[in-house]
């Protein structure tokens, strides 16, 4: 399988020093592991290309171009002539815009399908791949997809593989610039000022004391409960049972497994 | 000096009681109207005496109820009709919001989508809400137009759905669009974004009628614009909509898609749920926690395998090493993001509460009539714990032998 990976400028979110995104380090893990693969990049700096190398690809392409310019030209047009089977992307840049735009705009121009938030990724055999994609609340929705396809990993794939000297100098980098009609200007920022942290928003901020507390131990929501003041185990069961199937997190009787003893 | 003169004499012969062969006078109903009310607090506790017990017992949350003599009581309004729905009859323009919806239900992610949505449409402007299915909970959640989608809402067709947003876009040309900045919703978003080739103000934390905020550069920086037309809304950031329900009128819209392109690329979509005895403690859906009143630790094991949740415990029990320190529930251990929290024998300290705060639904077994956690829950069972257990698992064991 060929595989590419969209490796951006990220910033280290505490020093601010130039750095390779979390989630675009894991994406070269998975990429490594299903087969040749490269890593591209469309900037000013070559220096994604060279952390890439140093996290576990053996070939990376820098093309090249003055800052500032929409990357999705140039990288569309390369991934065209690479034709790989999947293109790999983080979930969201780090340290710029951070809108995640960019794998949807690539998928979109070369008119794949797209995959949010995988894990893993295996082959299916014969033009197919099976995606591991990550859902709230630690639950996996497994997709088999045709190829060629844009996966962006999730923060929850295994975690990347440490950066290493030696097999940052052995890998080539291989610099193009950048076709000049590729570039197109990207869309003004909007105004800027610095981040100021607000306070986290309460769910009913109360008068007294007493009613903060509530708000926040989630009394003030609690009501229209019903006590059972002294049952026999017995009735207390069912009924602990009959409420759990109400709403929803017990399966209802005689519908198969609940659990490993069942 | 223009207050009157008090004459104390003439007060105290008008409070005189009539018929009486010794003096007597009603000075309680004296207190004139523009005085604050005079309180009395022998009536005020009788009013909160616990009726039935045999010790006397005052409920003091009860204050207020009666606080003052019967003859200064203010007229109790008449029984309150529910609120008239308020209704936007020829909307100036329309805020379209996407809410995701999970399994059917409105979550808090949706309303407080629906909260950005009202304050972006004003007074003038209505909201549409482009659901899955129906839900009596968008009225009050701010919704003034619902359509449903035409779409299978659990098949995994994000384009379908991302091509159906724009189909109603097309047809009822909104000034806004919402969509919710979750792993769903934002995607959706990120979607319509490249369908259209209009600009998306992704993870927008502040919303409001003049402007948008959001931030950018790890943090370093907050952009600001006026509100733009595609817009995702951050979780917890925005409030959720707390006036008057809205109509939620249903409508139709012409929802033709001409689905080109990467349509049916996904040959097969299969939803794997977590495994709830390794799942991490704060991603967990139904959580059953034992406290300080368990003592058969085998047999708390067992329900839980049983009843196929994730273990959790009080800190009592983390501290005496009888349960892991990850498992711990509360302040100082992880705080749920449960739907269903089942507590044995755990007394509902404010500190183990916080951790249970956002729980939808609390299930409490505990001996103490009197316990926190027994307020806290929607089902409370005051019973020995020890004895209903082996009854829980009894009961199951006793469903799965009447299954054919
Ligand atoms: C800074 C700080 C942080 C803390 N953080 C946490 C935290 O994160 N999480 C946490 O849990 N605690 C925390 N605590 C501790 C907390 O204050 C309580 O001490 C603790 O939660 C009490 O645990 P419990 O309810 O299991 O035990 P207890 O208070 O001993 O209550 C046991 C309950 O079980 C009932 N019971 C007894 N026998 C039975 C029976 N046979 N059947 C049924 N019920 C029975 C009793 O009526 C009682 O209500 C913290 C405390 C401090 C000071
Ligand atoms: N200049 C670039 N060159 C290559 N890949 C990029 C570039 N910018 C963004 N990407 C990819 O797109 C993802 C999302 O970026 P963004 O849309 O900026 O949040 C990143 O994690 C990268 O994988």
């Amino acid at each position: 399988m060929k595989l590419v990976v969209l490796l951006s400028v990220g910033r280290h979110p505490v020093s601010g020093k130039p750095a390779l995104p979390r989630t675009e380090a894991q994406a070269i893990r998975i990429a490594a592991e299903l087969g040749a693969s490269i890593g591209l990049h469309v900037g000013p700096d070559a220096f994604p290309a060279e952390a890439a190398l140093g996290h576990g690809l053996d070939r990376a392409v820098h093309l090249a171009c003055a800052g500032g310019p929409d990357p999705i030209g140039p990288l569309v047009a390369r991934i065209a002539t690479e034709a790989p089977d999947v293109v790999l992307a983080g979930r969201r840049g780090q340290g710029g815009e951070e809108t995640g735009l960019a794998p949807y705009a690539v998928a979109a121009r070369l008119g794949v399908p797209i995959v949010p938030d995988a894990v893993a990724i295996r082959p299916a055999g014969d033009g197919l791949v099976e995606v591991d994609q990550a859902l709230p609340k630690g639950a996996l929705r497994r997709l088999v997809v045709r190829t060629p396809l844009v996966v962006t990993v999730h923060p929850n794939a295994p975690a990347p593989l440490p950066y290493a000297f030696g097999k940052a100098r052995r890998g080539s980098i291989e610099r193009v610039d950048a076709a000049a009609a590729d570039l197109a200007a990207v869309a003004p920022a909007p105004e800027e000022r610095p981040y100021r942290k607000r306070p986290k928003m309460m769910r009913a901020a109360g008068g007294s004391a007493a009613d903060r507390l509530k708000a926040v131990t989630g009394e003030a929501t609690a009501g229209g409960a019903k006590i059972l003041d002294g049952p026999t185990p017995e009735d207390a069961a069912k009924e602990v049972l009959a409420f759990l199937r109400r709403v929803g997190v017990l399966a209802p009787a005689g519908a198969g497994a609940t659990g490993p003893t069942a | 000096m223009t207050r009157p003169r008090r004459d104390p004499r003439a007060e105290r012969a008008a409070a005189r009681t009539a018929g009486a062969e010794r003096p007597r006078y009603d000075l309680g109903a004296k207190a004139s109207a523009s005085r604050r009310p005079r309180r009395d607090p022998r009536t005020e506790a009788a009013s909160q005496r616990v009726p039935g017990a045999a010790r006397l017992r005052l409920d003091r949350s009860q204050f207020g109820v009666v606080p003052v003599l019967a003859a200064h009581a203010p007229e109790r309004p008449a029984e309150k009709a529910p609120p008239k729905p308020v209704i936007v009859e020829n909307p100036d323009f329309l805020v379209l919001v996407a809410p995701d919806m999970a399994g059917g239900r409105l979550g808090e992610h949706d309303r407080q989508l629906f909260g950005a949505a009202r304050e972006l449409a004003g007074k003038t402007g209505a909201t549409f809400a482009l659901v899955g299915a129906a839900s009596p909970d968008l009225g009050p959640a701010g919704a003034d137009r619902i359509a449903i989608a035409a779409r299978d809402p659990d098949a995994y067709d994000p384009d379908g759905r991302a091509a159906e947003i724009v189909a109603a876009m097309r047809a009822l040309d909104p000034r806004h669009v919402l969509f919710a900045e979750s792993a769903d919703g934002g995607d959706l978003a990120r979607r319509v974004a490249v369908l259209t080739g209009e600009p998306l103000f992704a993870d927008a934390e502040q919303v409001s009628a003049s402007a948008l905020g959001r931030p950018a550069r790890c943090r370093k920086v907050e952009q600001r614009s006026a509100p733009t037309r595609l817009v995702t809304v951050a979780a917890d950031c925005v409030a959720s909509y707390a006036g008057a329900p809205r109509e939620a009128r249903l409508e139709t819209v012409e929802l033709s898609t001409d689905r080109t392109g990467a349509a049916g690329a996904i040959v097969s979509a299969r939803l794997i749920p977590a495994d709830p005895a390794t799942v991490p403690l704060a991603l967990a859906d139904f959580v059953v926690s034992a406290g300080n009143g368990v003592t058969d630790l085998d047999l708390f094991a067992r329900v839980v395998a049983a009843l196929g949740a994730t273990p959790g415990a009080s800190r009592v029990l983390c501290d005496a090493g009888l349960m892991p320190r990850d498992r711990q529930v509360g302040a100082s251990g992880t705080v749920l993001g449960a739907t269903c929290y089942f507590a044995l024998g755990i007394a509902g300290a404010p500190q183990h509460l916080q951790g249970v705060a956002d729980c939808e639904h609390i299930v409490a077994v505990n001996t103490d009539l009197h316990a926190a956690m027994i307020a806290r829950a929607g089902l409370g069972i005051i019973q020995d714990a020890q004895l209903v257990m082996p009854a829980i698992l009894k009961e199951l064991e006793r469903e799965r032998g009447d299954r054919p």
